[in-house]
């Protein structure tokens, strides 16, 4: 694979051509710089201070999951829980908030409870021999129903703890703590996927299941691991948007599985597993939100929030097929 | 389309092709004649597979001409090849495994009826003539998933007929059939011959050429080397065209005998549904070789020995230490790994580099702490390249783009870089060409030689009788006779393989 530093410098034009060519990322970045250019041109306001730090924020709650997400479908499998789980865990973390008036024991239980829903699916997956696609919907149904045998309705900040608050709207020094957390779980599974075996046999899992075995990788466990990591990302995520939202609300989060797959196959991650990285997942999570933000900023009708993401994710995908074929031959 | 009955069926003529950084073909000529058989034979990535599928339209050719019965064509795609009388069966048959038999011959040109909807009774009834006409009985209402491989090969020639097609080109069509299948091949492709088509014959197996071939072309690198009628060749006239230089020994012995520890022990294994009560000893320093026709349980035996499939009884022993659990992890640790029979789904990562394919189970060796030692890894990684003399571009280039010689390697590598015990290859040369036959065995040789135990399941005779110490024959499950390679013959193989 021609790496960048093999590229040859070549004058203008012909040079971000090559430089394309040896990016696998390069339609993404593309799109999303000509994103940012044409919205800024028909809304100035696209780069206030305030908007840019919403499209952050937004983009945050996303890619946290979206890490662990990425990291499962590499693996060759998916999580379609994790949005189901995201409203339940609100609901939990504020519960046990108001209950113990301890904003830790909050976390710790959202943190306890996402994490045992991606246990539940690892469990179903690797030793009851269900296929994720299909457990994963299971849970999603049992979570979806689950949440209001809970509690009928949304359930009320009674605590006022103000560091409660402080995880979704707080900041830390400029920078929201939001997307902060996500930074420092972007950094960690980053490091995870390339730099540990965990990652590599990660990658070796999903290219390849029967290779992995006879290698004498603990393929079972390995399964189990991503589905967990990927439970307690949820847990993080269920914790800050409850904050957002001041409430823990069981319709939080319906089809957020869907934004979140998005993102990641969007970033070149394969469905096939063996294949994808992380920046692409974070582009993917930056194009939707951008587009999410334009629509809103240009007054446009909110119903094309899901249109227009639909019409993008075929046309990188394609682009992608059209680039790599481009370089193969 | 008008042509010129005397022009040959096909001429491809200055054929290039390039691939960045590799000249795949330069300058290749080839020319078929109607009712001819003619082989292409020539080592990995002598650019054989490039050829074909140029003639396919899977690839374009960069320079060069292509004239069909005297007509210039260009093959920009499959379809077009299809349409211009030119059939490919490739190595991995493209039948849709739902779909009946009659349903895949004629999946391009369903027959209808007068309103339009398929003429199902018509279609089998077509079906069932074409095959009279190969000389070869199927049923056409069978679905294809039910197919034994060989039986699916003949489907895909018949589609051949259905196409009307003047050319049919074959990619090591006898790569997974038994004896008598390929027998049956052989007989098919004479009916082809009779119906005045021309056949193109990709294989590595010489004794084949010379039973069924007209002519052969030889490449190498990418380079035409020889077109010659075949009788004006010998076995080693056609091994020095291929490799450019003599082969004395295909089989060269530089190991001693072997030792007197035993690395490997099986006693009275039994599975659920194939071995039945199979025991057997490996020594360090030895071959030793199992023999059985396809079906026979090497496979079967291959997989439950390292741990990969469960067993129901028996007893299995590395370096004298029960493998308990029964599982692959244990089995790597204790020193026993597999080189599978299928490579592409069983071995490779096809889309990673050829640094991760090899280091995959030597991993945790190179990990402090959970972090892979990248430098360290890949410095062994380059070592085992450098040493095996594995041919590819970097070790960052995807496995995918290797020759299958040089995949085995990377495959053969993954264990010697993991340091095993006991190592056991089920038909290691499937696939490859002679030359890099000849490495693979030398250096099967010298896992032998260097200590460690070595278990080859095999159905190629040849390779069998040139490697193995002592050679166990199997028949349904069982092992039917064990001898050592003095007293072994084909005959007495053969016997106790039907047995």
């Amino acid at each position: 694979m021609a790496s960048s530093s093999q590229i040859q410098p070549q004058p203008g034009a012909g040079r971000i051509a090559a430089a394309m060519a040896g990016q696998p990322q390069a339609v993404l970045i593309v799109l999303l710089l000509l994103l940012c250019g044409a919205i800024s041109l028909a809304a100035a306001q696209f780069y206030s201070l305030a908007n840019i730090i919403a499209i952050l924020r937004q983009s945050a709650l996303v890619l946290i999951v979206a890490a662990g997400m990425t990291t499962l479908l590499i693996g060759g499998e998916v999580d379609l829980s994790v949005g189901a789980s995201l409203a339940f865990t609100g609901c939990v973390a504020m519960d046990a908030t108001n209950r113990s008036g301890s904003v830790p024991v909050g976390a710790l239980a959202a943190l306890a409870f996402a994490g045992a829903v991606g246990l539940f699916n690892g469990l179903v997956v690797t030793r009851l021999r269900v296929n994720s696609l299909i457990a994963t919907i299971a849970t999603m149904m049992i979570l979806q129903g689950g949440v209001y045998l809970y509690t009928r309705e949304a359930v009320q900040n009674q605590h006022h703890l103000a560091a409660f608050t402080g995880i979704g709207a707080g900041y830390l020094g400029a920078f929201p703590i939001p997307v902060l957390l996500a930074a420092a779980v972007f950094a960690a599974v980053y490091i995870a996927l390339r730099h540990t075996l965990f990652g590599r046999y990660t990658y070796a899992l999903g290219a390849n299941p029967i290779a992995a075995r006879l290698s004498g990788l603990r393929v079972r466990r390995l399964k189990l691991a991503g589905f967990v990591i990927t439970g307690l990302l949820v847990g993080v995520t269920g914790l800050i948007l409850c904050s957002l939202m001041n409430a823990g609300q069981p319709t939080a989060g319906r089809g957020f599985e869907l934004t979140v797959i998005a993102a990641v196959i969007l970033g070149g991650t394969s469905l096939a597993g063996g294949r994808g990285s992380l920046i692409g997942t974070l582009l993917g999570v930056l194009v939707l939100k951008v587009i999410d933000n334009g629509i809103i900023i240009l007054r446009w009708n909110q119903d094309f929030q899901m249109v227009v993401p639909g019409v993008v994710i075929v046309a990188a995908t394609w682009l992608d097929t059209v680039r790599v074929r481009r370089r193969a031959v | 389309m008008l042509s010129d009955p005397h022009s040959p069926a096909l001429a491809m003529q200055g054929i290039g092709k390039q691939f960045p950084g590799v000249v795949a073909l330069a300058d290749v000529d080839l020319t078929l004649t109607g009712g001819q058989v003619h082989a292409l034979i020539g080592e990995n990535g002598a650019g054989k597979s490039t050829l074909i599928k140029i003639l396919a339209g899977v690839y374009q050719k960069d320079s060069g001409s292509i004239r069909i019965g005297g007509v210039e064509a260009e093959l920009r795609t499959p379809r077009d090849a299809l349409r211009l009388g030119i059939k490919v069966v490739f190595q991995e048959i493209a039948l849709i495994p739902e779909f009946t038999v009659a349903e895949n011959i004629f999946l391009e040109r369903h027959p209808v009826n007068r309103i339009g909807s398929i003429a199902w009774g018509k279609l089998r009834a077509d079906a069932k003539a074409l095959f009279d006409r190969l000389g070869f009985a199927v049923d056409p209402g069978a679905r294809a998933r039910d197919l034994p491989i060989s039986t699916q090969q003949m489907v895909e020639i018949a589609r051949a007929l259905a196409h009307e097609a003047r050319i049919v080109v074959m990619d090591e069509p006898t790569s997974s059939l038994t004896p008598k299948e390929v027998a049956l091949l052989f007989t098919v492709i004479r009916r082809l011959k009779s119906l005045g088509i021309a056949v193109v014959y990709v294989s590595h197996k010489l004794d084949e050429i010379f039973e069924i071939a007209d002519t052969v072309t030889v490449l190498r690198d990418g380079r035409h080397i020889s077109t010659k009628p075949v009788a004006a060749h010998t076995q080693d006239s056609l091994i020095q065209d291929m490799i450019g230089r003599r082969i004395e020994f295909l089989f060269p012995r530089a190991r001693g005998p072997a030792r007197s520890d035993v690395l490997l022990s099986v006693r009275g294994l039994s599975t659920k549904d194939k071995l039945r009560d199979v025991s057997f000893e490996v020594r360090a320093g030895e071959v030793f070789g199992f023999f059985g026709l396809l079906g026979a349980g090497r496979t079967e035996l291959a997989k439950a020995i390292v741990g990969f499939d469960p067993i129901r009884s028996g007893e299995i022993a590395i370096g004298g230490q029960p493998l308990r659990p029964h599982d692959t992890r244990t089995g790597v640790a204790l020193g026993i790994g597999l080189l599978t029979e299928d490579r592409k789904t069983e071995g490779l990562m096809l889309e990673q580099s050829v640094q991760h394919n090899m280091s995959l189970a030597a991993l945790g060796g190179f990990a402090v702490a959970g972090f892979v030692q990248e430098a360290r890894e890949r410095s062994a990684v380059q070592g085992f390249v450098d040493r095996l003399r594995v041919r590819t571009p970097g070790l960052d280039r995807p496995i995918r783009d290797l020759s299958g010689g040089n995949q085995q390697k990377v495959l053969l590598s993954r264990w010697l870089l993991r340091g095993l015990k006991v190592i056991v290859v089920d038909e290691p040369t499937r696939g490859i060409d002679v030359g890099a036959k000849s490495e693979i065995f030398a250096l099967i040789d010298r896992l032998a030689g260097e200590g460690h135990a070595v278990v080859m399941m095999t159905s190629e005779m040849p390779e069998l009788l040139g490697l193995s110490d002592r050679i166990a024959v199997m028949a349904n499950g069982r092992i039917t006779a064990t001898m050592p390679r003095a007293d072994a013959t084909q005959e007495g193989l053969l016997s106790a393989a039907i047995a």
